[in-house]
């Protein structure tokens, strides 16, 4: 009685299981975005055609098309660099010089960003985010660092 | 005063300490005198914190810069009301308001159950205090709100952040760790009835209403953050998965399940194990969270930024909870036995575990997508990451089910559920969704996830009122007044059951706001003067750009006209605003205009003067206000459920006067509602940092070194060179570049700085070697040792006075046991 029950629950227990890990894994290999430093892609372009990328560095050389939202901008990290397209609209920080992450795909002419797929660095919603601010944590861009070695 | 402040907090660490060891071993000797001494120290601990927090809010308020804390997050110029909420606007500050909570919650609950659960009660002060003592174990080691600068003491403040300058920052934050803070009393005493064996219901009973209150907190407080990213960021959305706000969810998941879990404990005794690991894991979340966001585990744009060190000291806090936690679990399982098992599928009880189940569900999934980019770059070394479409994608069917079983649970009958009641119970709500379902599709809605949520609202609407109208009815049979009388009484004698059905209500009402989100429609354009934008059923004409000036900002206005259709509505003005003193991250003034239809929302982006042509970003939110009433309608709901039993007596007896007393509340929180939502526009920002003053891109490791490294001219008060902003920063910096620029290893350029100055003033860190790492070694080693000093005196106390007692052991222990079937007998009756 009581084994045939702790069978039944197991089974089910592994049949639910093994159901959620296959949709969780077919609806992550959709999902998923590379996370990626400029130079990490740009050594071999080519690998990266069509993938899905977050890719992090400067923007530089930003130029808006006269009375559009379209921007053309270079994001570039340890030499090397990247030209992006990008159509609407772009954070307060998105300057010449600031650190960037952009989300899109990239092809054979160049990035193309996303709708919504600038992100300029961003403090938390807690923490006031004074460049000159004391304590521990004090690196530029403290979230987005460390993933690159 | 800094000085008055950490003294404060070592003592309240001591005394923590104390409270901690007295009442275990006063429990374990039977020694009144020591538990209650234990007590005493409990309560002191919460009068310290109060002291300590009046000590930093006075700091605040009198402009103590020399604190480096009240420096980083306020000026002379902040509003009062902000500095005082200053306190809780960092890191180190919201670590003492957490402990400052804790012990005041702490002391209350051991205040109440002080006679009631008097054998749970050591313990509970145990586990409260051994909380205490790591939070402030962190503070004291880590992160001290009261350090100060040793010298050059700045004339003014910092200023706390514009973005957080606003009344839902004010009350935002408190309210989540009120939630947060409230469930380590259920934790407490599931852990003093593990201890003591105590594992009838009666500690159940004990942190029902505990766990009520924290819940409704963080409700409150995950609400607020959204109606906060809502009105303040401008990005168009309430919800953005950020694991920021999902560390607030994931005990709230887990919380709403133990809430119905625990009245199948009280009705059936089952689930008793569940029970207690639910409240673990509620608890196990909230520490997890807040360590999740603070230690820089999970990398964002939006994360809180990386602190390695007090990773260290969470991970080894949350190792020794769970297993002391589950370990006590597993000694107690022989007496957690169920008392029944599940007669059938089709009953309450199994509504309930579906719930659970699905409750659970959501909680893991959302803490593996959270941390899945941390998970994958550590098991591949590849980073991955997911976005808000994987959650939505996951989270959409799970909250449709959930939503289903709102509806269903309530109408299945315990323990089974005859063929004959399910036709009785669910005719009519299924007849409503199906009439909602089919008018929906006929209506032409063709986003699937919204048309079904509106079917299941139905569905949920109509069982609620059917429970409502039978409940009545059958009252109505008793007492022979009229209806309405009848549901008024009827809810004033069951308030758990139906406040429970009035908190559904509001869930449902948020769904539907969350289905809204289905139809939104949105356009990003530029604009130059005259000419005009439809969204939905809205126009919006652009007219002109205004700057205007006050004594804080610069402000640049668009002034619009809205229209629907062709009537005109009025003017609405997005704007940006720049502080004096951050002109680089412009705040975003969203303009709302809001009907509980759809929300017309505004955001100006971008600007040129002197064409006066702007970029707008329009947004047509539908079903976005029925969110907030619902959480209104959900707070109500909770709060008539948390009604004291007492009142249930006179409420049953007057019925007027309950049906008053409910009408009060909710007109007090509908005005503070609206209230908060009518409140001006204080201060808003986008969600973005300013542009750092780095234009060449430096390579990692240069970076890592300018951190490590302080400036040398004396008035920096020690910065390190790549925050500081004088002039010799900027010499060494190009220095550092020299150095790295001919291949120094960091050893290299660390020793270079030593040799130069002759001593490790340059160092932001001592070098970790020889004698210095001695040095780094000191603070951890004398909080092990003091940990372990408690445990083993805890352990002599009691020894002793077993050995002392081994004589007439014999006749006190019959005495007790005695005493231990008289306790039971009156807990029954209780």
């Amino acid at each position: 009685m009581s084994a045939t029950k702790t069978a039944k629950i197991a089974i089910s227990t592994l049949v639910l299981g093994l159901a959620f890990s296959a949709m969780l894994y077919s609806s992550l290999n959709e999902e998923t975005q590379y996370y990626k430093h400029v130079d990490e892609v740009m050594t071999q372009p080519g690998e990266w055609y069509g993938k899905r990328l977050q890719l992090h560095g400067h923007a530089s050389d930003i130029r808006r098309k006269a009375d559009s939202l379209d921007y053309r901008f270079e994001v570039a990290h340890n030499g090397q660099l990247v030209r992006a397209s990008y159509t609407g609209i772009v954070p307060d920080t998105f300057k010449d010089g600031s650190e960037v992450v952009i989300k899109g795909t990239l092809g054979p002419q160049g990035f193309v960003v996303e709708p919504g797929g600038v992100m300029a660095k961003c403090p938390s919603k807690y923490e006031a985010g004074a460049p000159g601010a004391p304590g521990k944590v004090s690196r530029p861009a403290p979230g987005i660092q460390s993933s690159a070695n | 005063m800094p000085a008055l402040g950490t003294f404060l907090l070592l003592t309240c660490f001591v005394v923590a300490a104390y409270a901690a060891t007295a009442s275990v071993a006063g429990a374990r000797r039977q020694s009144t005198r020591l538990t209650e001494s234990g007590i005493g120290a409990f309560y002191l601990v919460t009068a310290l914190m109060a002291v300590a927090s009046s000590v930093i809010i006075y700091a605040f308020v009198t402009d103590s810069y020399a604190i480096k804390y009240v420096d980083r997050y306020s000026d002379a110029a902040q509003p009062l009301l902000f500095k005082i909420t200053a306190f809780w606007g960092g890191l180190d500050g919201s670590i003492m308001f957490w402990v400052l909570l804790l012990s005041v919650f702490g002391a209350i609950a051991v205040r109440n159950s002080r006679e009631s659960h008097r054998e749970l009660i050591p313990y509970v002060v145990a586990t409260i205090a051994i909380v205490e003592m790591f939070f402030l174990f962190l503070m004291v080691m880590h992160n001290n709100p009261f350090e100060t600068y040793l010298a050059d003491i700045p004339p003014d403040g910092q200023g706390l952040n514009p973005l957080l300058q606003n009344v839902y920052m004010v009350i935002h934050p408190p309210s989540l760790y009120i939630g947060f803070v409230g469930m380590t009393i259920p934790f407490a005493f599931g852990m003093a009835a593990l201890a003591t064996g105590h594992l009838d219901d009666s500690w159940l009973r004990a942190v029902r209403r505990w766990t009520m209150v924290s819940w409704l907190f963080l409700s409150l407080g995950l609400t607020l953050g959204m109606i906060w990213a809502y009105e303040e960021l401008g990005w168009g959305g309430y919800w953005g998965w950020d694991p920021v706000e999902n560390a607030g969810l994931l005990p709230w998941f887990t919380a709403t399940a133990f809430l119905h879990s625990v009245m199948v404990q009280e009705r059936r005794g089952m689930l008793r194990v569940w029970n207690m690991t639910l409240v673990i894991l509620t608890f196990f979340l909230t520490i997890f969270g807040t360590f999740m966001t603070r230690s820089g585990v999970v990398q964002s744009v939006h994360a809180f930024g990386e602190d390695k060190e007090l990773g260290l000291m969470f991970t080894v806090f949350m190792a020794l909870l769970l297993v002391v936690s589950f370990g006590l679990l597993l000694y107690r399982l022989p007496l957690l036995r169920a008392r029944h098992e599940l007669d059938s599928w089709v009953s309450r009880e199994a509504a309930f575990l579906a719930n659970n189940w699905i409750l659970l569900f959501s909680a893991v999934f959302v803490l593996f997508a959270t941390m899945f980019p941390t998970l994958s770059e550590s098991l591949t070394g590849e980073r991955l990451t997911v976005g808000p479409p994987f959650f939505n994608k996951w989270m959409l069917p799970i909250g449709l089910a959930l939503l289903l079983l709102t509806g269903v649970g309530p109408l299945l009958a315990w323990r089974k559920s005859t063929v004959e009641n399910l036709w009785q119970q669910f005719l009519w709500p299924t007849v409503a969704a199906l009439v909602t379902g089919v008018t929906v599709v006929a209506l032409g809605v063709r986003v699937w996830s919204s048309g079904t949520c509106f079917a299941m609202s139905a569905f949920v609407t109509t069982t609620l009122f059917q429970e409502f109208v039978r409940g009545a009815r059958v009252r109505q049979q008793y007492s022979g007044s009229d209806l309405l009388t009848s549901a008024v009484g009827l809810v004033a004698r069951n308030q758990r059951r139906y406040g429970g059905y009035i908190v559904h209500l509001g869930i449902v009402l948020m769904a539907l706001g969350f289905a809204g989100e289905g139809f939104k429609q949105e356009e990003q354009l530029l604009l130059k003067p005259g000419e005009t934008v439809t969204v939905g059923p809205f126009t919006v004409r652009h007219d002109a750009i205004t700057i205007t000036q006050d004594a804080q900002k610069q402000m640049v206005t668009a002034r619009m006209t809205a229209f629907q259709g062709s009537r005109e509505l009025g003017t609405i003005t997005p704007a940006k605003w720049f502080y004096n003193k951050r002109t680089d991250e412009p705040t975003t003034e969203v303009a709302i205009r809001r009907s509980f239809a759809y929300d017309l929302y505004v955001v100006l982006a971008g600007f040129d003067a002197e064409q006066q042509s702007a970029t707008f970003h329009v947004v047509v939110n539908p079903l976005v206000n029925w969110i907030w009433a619902g959480f209104a309608i959900l707070a109500l709901g909770t709060l008539l459920a948390l009604l004291p039993e007492r009142a249930l007596a006179i409420a049953s007896v007057k019925v007027p006067e309950a049906a008053a007393t409910g009408t009060t509340t909710s007109a007090l929180l509908l005005a503070a509602l609206l209230g908060s939502a009518a409140f001006p526009h204080v201060a808003h920002a986008q969600h973005v940092e300013g542009a750092s003053t780095v234009v060449v891109p430096m390579s990692a490791f240069e970076r890592e070194i300018q951190n490590d490294i302080v400036c040398m001219c004396g008035t920096c008060g020690r910065k390190r060179i790549d925050e500081c902003t004088c002039g010799k920063a900027e010499e060494m910096r190009i220095e550092v570049a020299g150095l790295v620029k001919q291949g120094y290893t960091r050893e290299q350029v660390l020793d270079y700085y030593v040799q130069k100055y002759g001593s490790q003033e340059p160092l932001a860190m001592p070098i970790d070697k020889g004698f210095n790492r001695l040095a780094w070694a000191v603070p951890y080693g004398l909080g092990v040792f003091g940990a372990a000093l408690a445990g083993v005196t805890a352990l002599r106390w009691s020894r002793k006075r077993h050995e002392l007692e081994d004589a007439p052991a014999v006749a006190s222990t019959e005495g007790d046991a005695w005493q231990t079937k008289l306790d039971e007998e009156l807990r029954d009756l209780d």
